[in-house]
Order: C-alpha cells, then structure tokens, then sequence
C-alpha cells in the first residue's frame, strides 16, 4: 500500500516527482502494531519496495499504523517544510515526544526525511 | 433490532448510523467519491454468494446505502473487497480497518491518497458498522 501510495503522488505531483528523482536513501518503515514492515529503496527516480527491514538503511521510522497515517496527513508548508503546528502535525509532534513514533537516523537525516515526507504526504 | 448480516435491512441500519455519527460527518467533509464493499462468499461460513455495499456518501453524508452485487459495488469510484469473515472481523472490532488496508488483508481498489486523506472518516464508517446490532450467518 505506501509503495502505491508513493507512486500515485508521484504521478499527481509535479514537485513530488522532483524529490522523487533526486532522493537516493534506504527507508525502513516498521509498524509497530502490526509488527510488519517495509523498506523503501529510492534509487533517485525508482523505489524498490521489500517486506521486512532491509541493511544500511538511511532511515528508520518505527510507529502504529495510525501515525504511520498521520505521517501521510502531515501538510507542507513554506520552503517545502512539513507543517507541526497544526492538528495532524501537533499530534505527529507529540507521538515523537512521547516516543510513540521513533525515527532512528532523523538527526543525521534531517533533509532526507523532509524530502521522504512530502513525496508521502497526500496534503 | 438484530438484523442479517449484509442483508437490505443492515444497510438501512447502518447508513442511520452513519447519518447519526457526528464525527463522521466532521471527519468527511469534502468526500464526494462512492465505495463499494464487496463481500466475498465462503460457503462454508454460511455466506454462499458474494454480495456489494454500494455507499454513496457525499461530503459526510450517507445520500445512499444498499446491498448490491459484487459487481454493483466493482463500479464504484473507490472498492474495497475482502472475505466475509475479514469483514465481520473488521465489524467485531477484531481487525482494524487502517491496519487491514496496510497488511493487504483488505484489497482498496482507487486513488490512494485520496482515501488516506480521509482515514478518520473510514475509521469512523468502520465504527458504525460495529454499532449496528447484527446476526452473523456463521452464528446461527
């Protein structure tokens, strides 16, 4: 579903598929709930998509499919920016003070998970 | 009242429940899509034949709820298909609808993010279904 999901902003998206082409990163998305996950491979322009976490990866998001959601909800603000300051984005903010949404490699990442955050937000 | 599963009755049930879901009606302001369930057979359940749940709800409205075929509800702008005891799972608040979508256990057929733009209206449609009093075939 992420990896169709992905394609479909993509596709619909002129900004999204500028990302899309220039981002290379290994992201590891790890529902906690479901205890299931993927790992997304960019390949500046293709994704891979594996079940399961895969090596070397660039980020690790860890969070129950309701974030994981959330994540997808968060808007876009000025200088391509995820937006934290409204509803979704308070929430998203909270989970991540409250350890309930963990993204290992988020410091060393920054740009990177903005990059993968706006080619995943439907906002 | 107790009302068959999937049958003509449940739909009018449950399309009173989501006409009376507040949150429903706040979380899907702007939805103008219809969704089709379809409700696959498993004869050894006591559920023989396929059936369809044609919704048309329009921006937090249900305009429209009823039991189709299968193929009346393939022709809806957004399909969702599963087993029938996936979808009494998903009604029994066993399965959660979000989660069953992301295992793959629920088939979306549709723009996607469309609908995870609106994953609290779904989330919400799934409560009403578990709020209508309902007889499973497997049960009697």
């Amino acid at each position: 579903m992420l990896g169709g999901l992905i394609e479909a902003n993509v596709q619909a998206n002129e900004s999204k598929r500028q990302d899309f082409d220039t981002l290379a990163a290994r992201v590891g998305i790890w529902v906690t709930d479901i205890d299931e996950g993927v790992t997304l491979v960019f390949e500046s322009g293709r994704l891979s998509v594996y079940n399961g976490l895969e090596p070397q990866r660039t980020i690790t998001i860890r969070a129950e499919a309701e974030t994981v959601m959330s994540l997808s909800n968060l808007k876009i603000g000025p200088f391509g920016l995820p937006v934290y300051y409204d509803g979704v984005g308070r929430g998203v903010a909270l989970k991540l003070l409250q350890g309930k949404l963990k993204i290992d490699g988020m410091m060393a990442n920054v740009t990177t998970l903005n990059r993968v955050t706006r080619i995943f937000s439907v906002q | 009242m107790t009302v068959n599963a999937f049958s003509d009755e449940w739909a009018t049930q449950f399309k009173d429940e989501v006409n009376k879901s507040a949150a429903y009606k706040a979380a899907a302001k702007g939805w103008k899509w219809t969704v089709g369930l379809v409700v696959e057979a498993e004869p050894d359940k006591h559920f023989p034949e396929s059936r369809g749940l044609v919704m048309d709800l329009f921006d937090g409205d249900a305009r429209d709820i009823r039991i189709g075929s299968a193929g009346d509800a393939q022709k809806c702008d957004f399909v969702i298909t599963a087993p029938y005891s996936r979808w009494k799972q998903v009604a029994t608040k066993e399965l959660d609808a979000t989660k069953g979508m992301l295992q793959g256990k629920l088939k979306l057929k549709g723009d996607l993010p469309t609908i995870v733009r609106y994953t609290k209206a779904s989330q919400e449609l799934t409560e009403c279904t578990t709020r209508v009093p309902t007889q499973w075939p497997d049960e009697q």
